[in-house]
């Protein structure tokens, strides 16, 4: 199988910023003046409250400090590298992605997790920086950072699979900004990137639970602060398991489709 | 057979909306589209033998590119049949795309931020080529292309000559058995045209690759095809050899004349054509099967016109397409 050994695929994202310094620094001033302004954002609020919305002053950086560090685990960059879906179809190069003995959604896949690997790097290496420094809070127990990293891992695989139904979009609309600004938009709002969703109305929350977003960081994040409790974990889980088998079996229904579209829109 | 190129009946049509021209129209378009049927490659059948290098030409839009990316597996004729070293390419898409390489003129399969050999390691990883083979096909490749002096460098810093170069290897790093080339040297240098041009011969007369090369430059056509296919609005017009072909389009003369001032009638002589003309200065050619020979055809403008000075030439491979693309016009019904 092409898969196994093809490895090397998901090198691309990695080595593609390692010969580009200049967007690494970048990388690390940005994630530096979030973490910074977002932490200093929630102290600020806390100042002069208690508990808020089920959560304390300490869990309520730590969710967003996380929140920051994990968003940049796939970063929404759709013009790096010129090997994105958006880029393929503009250049017509998408041809070569069915001219290889690797299928377009494997390469895809594979492509996805050199980049989640690298940006779980930066996360990894901004999560411990901000735990020397006090400002996270490190887990209850190991039960917690267990339950954190699979759920983490499954709010991943939710959001790869959002990203590529934007991708795959691409093949009926060659363009997806709009989508993209209307994703990025709504992927920060409802995963709570922007703010915790326990801060949000009951009838927002509600909502949130019949889209995906919620699944990709505010589960795993109300895990690790306990704003979920570990008993309530397993249907956390579940749900969470439950978008990505959905998405899946949707976007290997959409590469079907679109395997028709190549010509007609990428040349 | 491992190599060969079978094709039968192939035909392909894509339905399109017609754009209507100006607001309005576009407007209808959008509420009450209408639908065409264009067939870009119409019924067409031909072979490639093992080790042949086969050009097949056409104007733009004649329906190469659609025939290559059928043959790549790309896209499913709508009709006929074709195998591509044994496989049909439509219907087993990856394992067809152990058997063959290609190149779309200037659109590059290699990774744009890795140097180049970092995509040349990507590829023998999803192609599963064994480390030495590849190192050997690199050090064979560098031997003609000359790779090594960039390709440590990253794409997104390398010259066209230099990417095209880069991607003719990368092309051929699995030791593909068939090759399609889609305009493989359009805007290349004519040096770096010559290096790509002896490549394709080494891999065709050395290493016995079967080679499908589009391309309109005739020099490059004349220096590596025998054999020619000719396709105009997806139909085939002709297949045979680069002598059939001047034979057959009768352009094996042509007449250069100087016309004396105030000519008006450039109707030619019957079995002539008049192949260009600027101020003065005309050229005719053979018209068709039932052409005169070169000394008739010489006599003939001179009784009919007016000349103050007249030479003959051999035409070269482009003159024989043009005329070869106009007798085919007829042939645009339907399409």
């Amino acid at each position: 199988m092409a898969v196994l050994h093809a490895w090397r695929a998901a090198r691309v994202t990695p080595l593609g910023e390692l010969h580009a310094p200049p967007r690494m620094t970048a990388v690390l001033v940005r994630l530096t003046v979030q973490v910074v302004l977002v932490a200093s954002l929630w102290s600020g609020l806390y100042a002069n409250t208690g508990v808020t919305a089920g959560m304390s002053r300490e869990q309520a950086i730590t969710y967003a400090v996380l929140a920051v560090l994990a968003s940049r685990l796939r970063e929404l960059d759709q013009y790096a590298g010129r090997d994105t879906v958006i880029q393929h179809m503009h250049f017509g190069t998408i041809v070569y992605w069915y001219l290889r003995p690797l299928s377009p959604a494997r390469y895809h896949a594979l492509r996805a997790l050199g980049e989640q690997v690298y940006g779980a790097a930066w996360a990894l290496a901004g999560y411990a920086v901000c735990l020397a420094a006090g400002v996270i809070e490190p887990p209850e127990s190991a039960a917690v950072a267990g339950v954190f990293v699979v759920s983490l891992l499954l709010g991943q695989l939710v959001l790869y699979h959002v990203m590529l139904l934007l991708d795959q979009m691409c093949f009926w609309t060659v363009r997806n900004t709009a989508a993209m600004l209307i994703l990025i938009f709504a992927q920060n709002l409802m995963s709570g990137v922007y703010a915790p969703l326990w801060f949000f109305p009951g009838w927002f929350r509600t909502l949130s639970t019949f889209l995906p977003f919620q699944a990709t960081l505010n589960v795993p994040l109300s895990l690790y602060v306990g704003r979920i409790r570990l008993s309530d974990a397993g249907g956390q889980l579940a749900l969470q398991a439950g978008w990505v088998v959905l998405l899946h079996l949707f976007t290997r229904f959409l590469w079907r489709r679109a395997a028709r579209r190549v010509i007609s829109q990428g040349g | 057979m491992i190599g060969s190129i079978e094709v039968r009946s192939l035909s392909r049509s894509f339905t399109t909306t017609v754009r209507r021209p100006g607001f309005a129209g576009a407007l209808r378009s959008l509420v009450n589209p209408e639908r065409a049927v264009k067939h870009a490659v119409s019924d067409i059948s031909f072979d490639v033998v093992p080790g042949e290098l086969l050009a097949l030409l056409g104007p733009n839009g004649a329906g190469k590119s659609t025939t290559i990316k059928m043959l790549t597996g790309i896209l499913t004729p709508t009709s006929g049949e074709a195998r591509v070293a044994g496989v049909v390419p439509y219907e087993e898409r990856e394992r067809n795309a152990r058997n063959i390489g290609a190149v779309f003129g200037q659109r590059t399969q290699l990774w744009w931020d890795l140097p180049v050999r970092e995509s040349f390691a990507i590829l023998r990883d999803i192609y599963d080529v064994p480390g030495a083979e590849h190192a050997a096909r690199l050090r064979e490749f560098d031997g003609i292309l000359e790779l090594s002096a960039f390709w440590d460098t990253r794409v997104r810093h390398l010259s066209l000559g230099q990417r095209v170069r880069c991607d003719l290897a990368a092309a051929l790093l699995h030791d593909p058995p068939v090759v399609f080339l889609d305009e493989p040297t359009i805007g290349m240098d004519v040096v770096v045209k010559e290096q790509v041009r002896e490549f394709l011969r080494h891999q065709v007369e050395q290493r016995g690759r079967t080679v499908l090369l589009t391309t309109h430059d005739m020099t490059e056509v004349e220096r590596l095809a025998e054999r020619v296919v000719l396709i105009n609005h997806g139909r085939l017009v002709l297949d045979g050899s680069l002598d059939e072909i001047r034979r057959k389009f009768g352009s094996t003369w042509q007449v250069r004349a100087t016309l004396a001032d105030g000519h008006t009638d450039l109707a030619p002589p019957p079995g002539i054509v008049l192949l260009r003309q600027d101020g003065p200065q005309v050229v005719f050619g053979p018209d068709g099967p039932e052409a005169p020979t070169v000394h008739q055809a010489l006599k003939a403008v001179i009784e009919r016109y007016e000349v103050t000075g007249i030479a003959i030439d051999e035409a070269d491979l482009e003159d024989v397409m043009r005329a070869a693309y106009a007798h085919a016009e007829p042939a645009a019904e339907g399409v």
